[in-house]
């Protein structure tokens, strides 16, 4: 209760500082605009499954193979071209080169996808797809426990042609550049949320006011919660604003799932509040500062805010270092995959991450002095 | 009872040793001052008083609870009026007022009504929607003591409230303290203005490089100077009486000067007044007053420590 009140009073103070609210909301509406704009040809507008193309490699063999098979049949009615692997051809070049959307590989220990790295939407479509057939697959896999090959057949010949329509994989539309823009820059806001919690602490400190909040009959952990809940209820406003903003005002696409996306958002939130505090007592005076500055351009530059980020490469690799990579990837499934479900590794890890964050905050906050 | 007890307080920052010792009462309805130059302590005390520093050694009780056993207790008995201002420019003095109120557990109409009193107590009663950014400097310090007050604390301390501020919010602030003691709140006040802790506290610890080297009532504390004496005299024009001028006199301990007056620290048994006239004479200085002086608090902190407050 205690704890609601500082949080109460800490989204106050956050949008009474018109400057730097304005800096959180207009800097990403504008870029949003300019880049939505701009780069408008770096994306595609419709939907061409003509134009994807899957390389196939099936050194399976009975139920799998069968199985595989009935779904191209099914897909190759919809546009998606699929070629099976001609001798001499490595597959996993062919896809560097650029000449196939994905390569799968399947053996009957399993399956393997490899994505195309210019065609990040198109490999999402693919990556939908071949979810979908694996699911039914091991669901027939199951059946097949008790009963006979002809069964799982059926299952496949049952449901035939329904990998689109079930899983919705083929959406309405891909992101055009105003949705991608729109969506990676609200991730990117979300990772702001780093820059205020920095000051969370200090802030009183300098005003002095932390005097009083430390000499009140009240818990020190009611003063870090109400710190830190009033930093993410902030900026999950200002995320929602955006969210709102360009849904409203630039039709930006959210998808089907808004409330999954808003959860991916909060937990990133809660992340990059959880790594201003802590970068803020790993490096004292201010040196926080600098570091969560560094981290946040940073992240937002390889993490896919200004320009998509490839699936494959040395640059798709290390974008998974960002966590922006990882909220933009779940939001690309949620939004065009219809996948609600990808919302939650993407939140496992930003509250782990958050998690880690603030247990490593610990010797700050056992410090019983405070002047 | 006593709402303040300190045994053998004791406060070191690495090797400085920022209060040394300390051991004090003060009891219910007191307004207990603590006067003492800069960096002899006080600030240190009083946050160790707060829980916002945690003593080296010794105990503090307020209104018999340990304040270690029993913080909630203690904290909530306790209003702090810190020496930096401790508000929120950014929230209205109301604002300020009743989020600190609420942090003490005071909630719904009882928590409007305290606000708008304690605003009003100070005089920033029609001032209420107002930021604090806009206000003087006086005005701030008004509001620094009504945040702390609302919640209707046992003991107040105020931790030189009045630096830097016009003589008009002063006196506003010297007659607040006294209207909140006869209200029925203990008070320790903190200050290096000596004029101040005369007039309004009712006993006094003088308080140097962490020790409390005198305690008493203001007449306690002149009583015991009887070997000194302090004679003032004021110039037409003071310049040509800088220096070592009166320095050497017999007698003389100590001679500061504030414009044209000057004030001169004698051995109480040396007559001398006649040799200091003489000097000053020669020097073609013209004289306009002179005066004996009642012992003062000035006076006992020279004496024990060989130096003036403000030095
Ligand atoms: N956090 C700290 N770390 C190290 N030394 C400190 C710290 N706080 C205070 N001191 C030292 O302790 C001594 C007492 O300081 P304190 O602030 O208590 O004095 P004060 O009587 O309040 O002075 P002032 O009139 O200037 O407010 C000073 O020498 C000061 O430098
Ligand atoms: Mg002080």
């Amino acid at each position: 209760m205690i704890a609601w009140l500082i949080t109460v009073k800490e989204v106050k103070q956050h949008f009474r500082d018109y400057r730097t609210l304005f800096f959180l909301l207009a800097f990403p509406i504008v870029l949003m605009l300019i880049l939505g704009i701009t780069l408008t040809n770096a994306f595609t507008s419709e939907v061409k499954l003509d134009g994807i193309s899957v390389l196939v490699n099936d050194a399976s063999s009975g139920e799998l193979s069968r199985s595989f098979a009935a779904f191209e049949g099914e897909l190759s009615h919809s546009g998606i071209a699929f070629e099976k692997l001609k001798p001499g051809m490595e597959g996993r070049e062919e896809i560097g080169s650029d000449h196939y959307t994905a390569y799968v590989q399947l053996s009957d220990t399993g399956m393997s996808l490899y994505s195309s790295s210019s065609t990040t939407v198109e490999s999402i479509i693919v990556q939908g797809m071949l979810s979908a057939f694996t699911d039914k697959y091991n669901a027939a896999a199951a059946v097949a426990q008790e009963a006979d090959s002809a069964e799982v057949q059926a299952v496949f010949a049952g449901s035939g042609g329904n990998y689109v329509k079930d899983e919705s994989v083929i959406p309405d539309r891909m992101p055009g550049s105003m949705d991608y823009y729109a969506m990676s820059m609200t991730v990117m806001v979300g990772l702001f949320g780093a820059m205020s919690a920095g000051g969370l602490i200090s802030s009183e400190r300098v005003r002095g006011t932390g005097v009083r909040l430390f000499a009140a009959p009240i818990r020190r952990s009611d003063i870090f919660i109400g710190k830190v809940m009033g930093n993410v209820v902030a900026n999950t406003l200002c995320i929602l604003i955006i969210v709102v903003f360009s849904k409203w005002v630039f039709k930006a696409y959210w998808g089907a799932h808004l409330a999954a996306v808003i959860a991916v958002l909060i937990c990133e939130v809660i992340m990059a509040t959880s790594f201003g505090i802590a970068a803020n007592s790993w490096i004292k005076n201010g040196g926080g500062r600098g570091l969560i500055m560094l981290v946040v351009q940073l992240s937002s530059f390889i993490g896919g805010a200004y320009f998509p980020v490839a699936d494959s490469g040395i640059m798709g690799t290390v974008a998974w270092l960002s966590p922006l990579r990882w909220a933009n990837h779940a939001l690309l499934s949620i939004i065009y995959n219809d996948d609600a479900a990808a919302a939650w590794p993407a939140m496992g890890f930003f509250l782990g991450a958050a998690l880690l964050l603030l247990l490593s905050t610990v010797d700050f906050r056992r410090n019983r002095e405070v002047v | 009872m006593n709402v303040l007890e300190i045994r053998g307080l004791t406060k070191k920052f690495g090797d400085v040793v920022a209060v040394d010792n300390i051991s004090l009462k003060v009891g219910q309805g007191e307004i207990f001052g603590f006067l003492g130059a800069n960096g002899a302590g006080k600030s240190t005390t009083i946050n160790m008083i707060c829980s916002l520093l945690q003593p080296t050694d010794g105990d503090i009780r307020i209104m018999d609870h340990d304040i270690k056993l029993q913080s909630r207790f203690a904290k909530q008995s306790l209003g702090i009026v810190p020496q930096d201002l401790a508000i929120y420019e950014d929230m209205s003095a109301y604002e300020n007022v009743s989020f600190f109120a609420g942090l003490y557990g005071i909630r719904g109409a009882l928590l409007k009504q305290r606000t708008q009193e304690a605003l009003e107590f100070v005089g920033l009663g029609d001032k209420a929607k107002s930021f604090p950014k806009n206000f003087s400097g006086g005005m701030k310090r008004r509001l620094n003591i009504a945040c702390a007050i609302a919640h209707k604390p046992k003991l107040i301390i105020m931790d030189e409230p009045t630096v830097g501020i016009d003589p008009q919010s002063r006196n506003y602030i010297l007659s607040s303290v006294r209207e909140l003691n006869e209200s029925g709140c203990t008070i320790i006040y903190t200050s290096h203005y000596m004029e101040e802790v005369e007039e309004i506290c009712s006993r006094i610890a003088i308080v140097d490089h962490g020790k409390i080297i005198a305690e008493g009532t203001k007449e306690q504390l002149t009583a015991t100077i009887t070997d000194t004496k302090d004679i003032v005299i004021e110039l037409k024009n003071a310049a040509g009486a800088e220096g070592d001028l009166l320095k050497g006199l017999p007698g003389v301990r100590k001679v500061s000067q504030e414009e044209n007056v000057i004030r001169i620290h004698s051995d109480a048994s040396v007559d001398n007044l006649n040799r200091i006239l003489k000097q000053l004479m020669a020097e073609d200085l013209e004289i306009r007053k002179v005066e004996e002086r009642e012992p003062n608090l000035e006076t006992v902190f020279l004496t024990l420590t060989g130096r003036n407050l403000r030095d």
